[in-house]
């Protein structure tokens, strides 16, 4: 489905990404680690076209470049680890806006079904009760949610996450996961996220990146390259001997 | 504590405008020096070793009424505004009022400067006195100070006589004006700021409302004072029998009178149906000086016809 | 039924823009009652009869300052209100601030010194009454924006609120020592600085009224049909991305539509100052932040915003009259801190 080939981005002189090249087949759940600094959100902002790049990104075997936005957003949908809420918009309001790509034209108010993709993004993250409340009132882990449910009602091929449990709670980190995780289930979908959590890019992951200073260091199954092979130089530590260890705590329990 | 602030202030208030009634010359004649004390329009009382040689005019107003008093020559600098008469205009020109250089005026060793009382005034008459030059603070509000003050600076430079005189000429020739003027009811609306700034009119003491007076008319926004910010709708309102204006027309745009003539609902005021507005010259009409009579004659031609 | 609303136009019901045009109108016929000469309504709506109609015995003695004074102000304040809240109201979106306004970001001023430049070195085009004057205004409307957007990018990437205020300051405190400069150097030509830094719409007639009415037929529709995007840059421009706007090109036309408004507004007007910020936060708390519903609300709330203030600076002192800036500017600024000390709570 996405093709990226040989993708770079710097600022001024200094290299954030260099030579990077990967493919996202239907039904996968890519994860890109990296310690900080490896350049894994610069990779986000480059398919979001949020930065200038070289290379190419292709989806579908055509140029992210030669998209319409509202085009290539029925396709690449993103959700950022922090949201910026400012005024009380309602959840369905916000939720509503992911229509947006589908029903562009303004004088004419929506395309038939855009409610009932509403509805169901708002009952599938659980939202449905909260829909007329205003955003400024949520919870951390409702806030993101209704970003999910904006992107589920925009329904694009293929989500691109940046952190999406960073600073949530446990039990939100949980039910994140599992709703994409039952999202990507359906025919001809795809997810790429950025973690910091290896444990959970290992858990979820069906491929792998491990990026380090904007080169690729390894790439494949979750469970080879989120590896002490890996890691270990990468973080310069030992990395799966600290996860160990931290795990001990409970068994000693 | 307040209070007592207060109270001083009070009572310096009261000192100065006791001082400044009097407004004149205390003489305290020490024959063989020359020298001799003054009191000037802010009651600020000072001594000069004799009639000054080298004065300094910042103001516009005193200028005129050195040259008038033939003390031109004794004139040598003005402010950057001194343009009557065309003499005046030869001599070196210097910032004056918020911008006044005090550096500047100290180095072109005066021995006297006039100048009017503005809100830095205090700071730069200061710095010059320090320096050892007298300075003469002249503030006419009425046509009465007017004559104070250019008695005042006769004294200064030692023309006295020809003070006296033209002050003398001044009051007969207003005296004159209001005697073939007859008392009525007719109002003049003054303009001093054009429709394209915002209007502005002269309200109760300015020369313009007392000259006004003086010539038998009445004011049309005798309930402001000074010059105030007015609106279009007032001055239809009160409907005046005169505009008098004091804007000067810029070249190639409809002169003043006839931007007035087509104002967009001022055809029902009496002025502007009958033809009655008039351009004046600001120059006469707002500076505290002797031109002040030609002013009230060009109002007097315009009221009753030649 | 609240999700019909959401998504099929999120506006209001035909009966809700009645009644708000309704208000207005209350308003506007108050304002031309009331001034500092007092006109009673019989006289208003005979003068306004015999206009229509050409029937002079129609006219009353006030016929004239209500048909050539008081209408034209009014018309042209009522418009102004409505150009400059819809101004701050889009720019609030876009800026995702609720301090954006002309005046906070220094745009008016920009476009002040446009005009200020243009009256003291010629150029008089022969377009609408204030010719040149109306095009320099808008060009530094426009420029000025694209400094201060460009400006606070470069120093904050993120886009903060007090970033962009910020700045807005610096460059208002730049642009009006540029603008003593010029006249200082222009002299007489620019008379009084004060028309430019406290706004009034004391003199202006009926081509103002037409100049003002064109534009804001204009940009207003253009704005207005942005209302989605704008709700999208509301909520972050990651997401407005996300969502698939088109960012720099609604960014610009929203921008441009946003400068000609306020290049024309200053041209007329002067600096209003903090009406494009109270009237759309008022708005906001009665109508909720969509822009569906916001912008066309804040338009007709500025509009009365404005009338009254403008009101008020015609009967205050009578028969003196201050500029309506200053009634607005002492209002706005109480406003400034109260939202500021909200927003801060929130972000």
């Amino acid at each position: 489905m996405l093709k990226v080939e040989n993708l770079g981005v710097s600022y001024g002189d200094l290299k954030i990404l260099d030579g990077l090249s990967f493919t996202l087949e239907q039904g996968q759940w890519l994860m890109i680690a990296g310690p900080n600094g490896a350049g894994k959100s610069t990779v986000l902002r480059a398919l979001s076209r949020g930065c200038r790049y070289t290379g190419q990104i292709s989806l579908k075997g055509r140029d992210i470049k030669r998209f319409k936005p509202h085009i290539l957003a029925q396709k690449l949908g993103f959700l950022s680890q922090r949201h910026e809420v400012t005024y009380p918009f309602k959840v369905r309001e916000v939720v509503a806006l992911g229509r947006y790509a589908h029903s562009k034209n303004a004088l004419y108010g929506g395309a038939a079904g855009d409610e009932e993709k509403v509805s169901e993004a708002l009952s599938l993250t659980g939202l449905s009760e909260l829909a007329e409340k205003s955003v400024l009132e949520l919870s951390g882990g409702e806030l993101q949610r209704t970003f999910i449910a904006q992107l589920f009602a925009q329904d694009p091929d293929i989500i691109v996450l940046d952190e999406p449990t960073n600073s949530l709670d446990l039990i939100y980190q949980k039910q994140v996961f599992q709703l994409i995780e039952g999202w990507i289930k359906k025919e001809g979908r795809a997810v790429i996220s950025v973690v910091h959590d290896l444990s959970l890019a290992r858990l979820y992951g069906t491929k792998a990146i491990l990026l380090d200073r904007g080169r690729v260091v390894a790439m494949g199954q979750p469970e080879k390259v989120i590896s002490e092979k890996y890691l270990n130089p990468v973080y310069s530590m030992d990395v799966s001997g600290y996860m160990r260890e931290i795990l001990s705590t409970w068994q000693r329990g | 504590m307040k209070k007592r602030q207060f109270a001083l202030i009070l009572a310096l208030a009261l000192g100065l405008s006791l001082l400044a009634s009097c407004g004149t010359v205390l003489e305290k004649p020490e024959e063989n020096t020359g020298s001799f004390q003054l009191v000037d329009m802010e009651g600020r009382v000072l001594n000069l070793e004799g009639p000054a040689e080298r004065v300094i005019a910042l103001t516009a107003s005193d200028c005129e009424i050195l040259f008038a008093l033939g003390a031109g020559d004794f004139v040598i600098a003005r402010g950057q505004y001194c343009n009557y008469p065309e003499k005046a205009l030869e001599l070196q020109a210097i910032s004056s009022g918020s911008e006044t250089n005090t550096e500047q005026i100290i180095a072109l060793k005066p021995d006297l400067v006039i100048m009017n009382m503005m809100d830095q005034t205090l700071k730069q008459i200061a710095a010059m006195e320090k320096a050892g030059i007298p300075v003469v603070v002249n503030s006419a509000e009425s046509i009465d100070e007017v004559y104070k003050s250019i008695e005042l600076i006769g004294k200064a430079v030692g023309k006295d006589m020809e003070a006296e005189t033209l002050v003398s000429d001044m009051r007969k020739n207003f005296e004159d004006i209001s005697s073939k003027s007859i008392q009525g009811e007719k109002t003049v609306y003054f303009e001093v700021s054009p429709l394209e700034y915002g209007l502005w009119t002269a309200g109760k003491g300015t020369f313009m409302d007392e000259i006004v007076e003086l010539l038998g008319m009445k004011n049309a926004f005798p309930d402001v004072s000074g010059w105030a910010e007015i609106s279009q709708e007032q001055v239809i309102e009160r409907n005046p029998d005169y505009i008098v204006t004091i804007s000067m027309g810029t070249l190639g745009q409809p002169s003043p009178t006839e931007e007035i003539m087509s104002r967009r609902g001022w055809q029902g005021i009496k002025a502007v149906s009958e033809g009655a507005v008039t351009e004046i010259d600001s120059d006469e009409i707002a500076r505290p000086g002797p031109r002040l009579v030609s002013a009230a004659e060009g109002l007097y031609a315009f009221f009753y016809g030649d | 039924m609240p999700s019909s609303t959401v998504i099929r136009g999120g506006g209001f019901r035909p009966a809700a823009y009645g009644a708000m045009l309704l208000g207005t109108a209350f308003v506007f016929i108050i304002s031309v009652c009331l001034g500092s000469v007092s006109v009673p309504l019989r006289d208003v709506f005979a003068s306004v009869a015999a206009a229509l109609s050409g029937e002079k015995q129609l006219l009353t003695g006030h016929s004239d300052i209500i048909l050539s004074v008081r209408i034209p102000r009014v018309l042209c304040v009522a418009l102004t209100g409505a150009s400059l809240s819809l101004c701050g109201a889009a720019m609030q979106g876009i800026l995702r601030n609720p301090l954006a306004d002309g005046s906070t970001l220094g745009v008016s001023g920009g476009a002040s010194l446009g005009a200020v430049l243009a009256i003291s070195f010629g150029s008089r085009l022969p377009f609408f009454g204030g010719g040149g004057v109306v095009v320099t205004a808008i060009v530094f409307a426009f420029m000025s924006l694209a400094v201060i957007l460009g400006l606070s990018h470069k120093l904050d990437r993120s886009l903060s609120t007090n970033t962009i205020i910020l700045t807005g300051i610096v460059y208002s405190m730049f642009v009006s020592s540029i603008i003593s400069l010029v006249i200082a150097f222009a002299g007489d030509k620019v008379k009084t600085i004060t028309f430019w830094t406290m706004g009034s719409l004391a003199n202006t007639d009926y081509l103002n009224v037409l100049t003002i009415l064109t534009a804001l037929l204009l940009c207003a529709s253009l704005i207005l049909m942005r209302s989605r995007e704008l709700n999208a840059f509301a909520l972050g421009e990651d997401n407005a991305r996300s969502v698939g706007v088109n960012v720099k090109r609604v960014k610009l036309e929203l921008l441009i539509a946003v400068s000609i408004l306020i290049g024309v507004c200053v041209s007329i007007g002067g600096t209003i100052g903090f009406v494009g910020l109270v009237s759309p936060h008022m708005t906001r708390m009665l109508t909720g932040p969509n822009h569906k519903r916001l912008l066309s609300a804040s338009m007709f709330f500025g509009a009365c915003f404005l009338m009254l203030a403008d009101l008020l600076s015609r009967t205050i002192v009578r028969p003196m009259e201050l500029p309506v800036g200053v009634v607005t500017s002492f209002i706005g600024a109480v406003a400034f801190v109260f939202i500021f000390k909200k927003s801060g709570r929130v972000g």
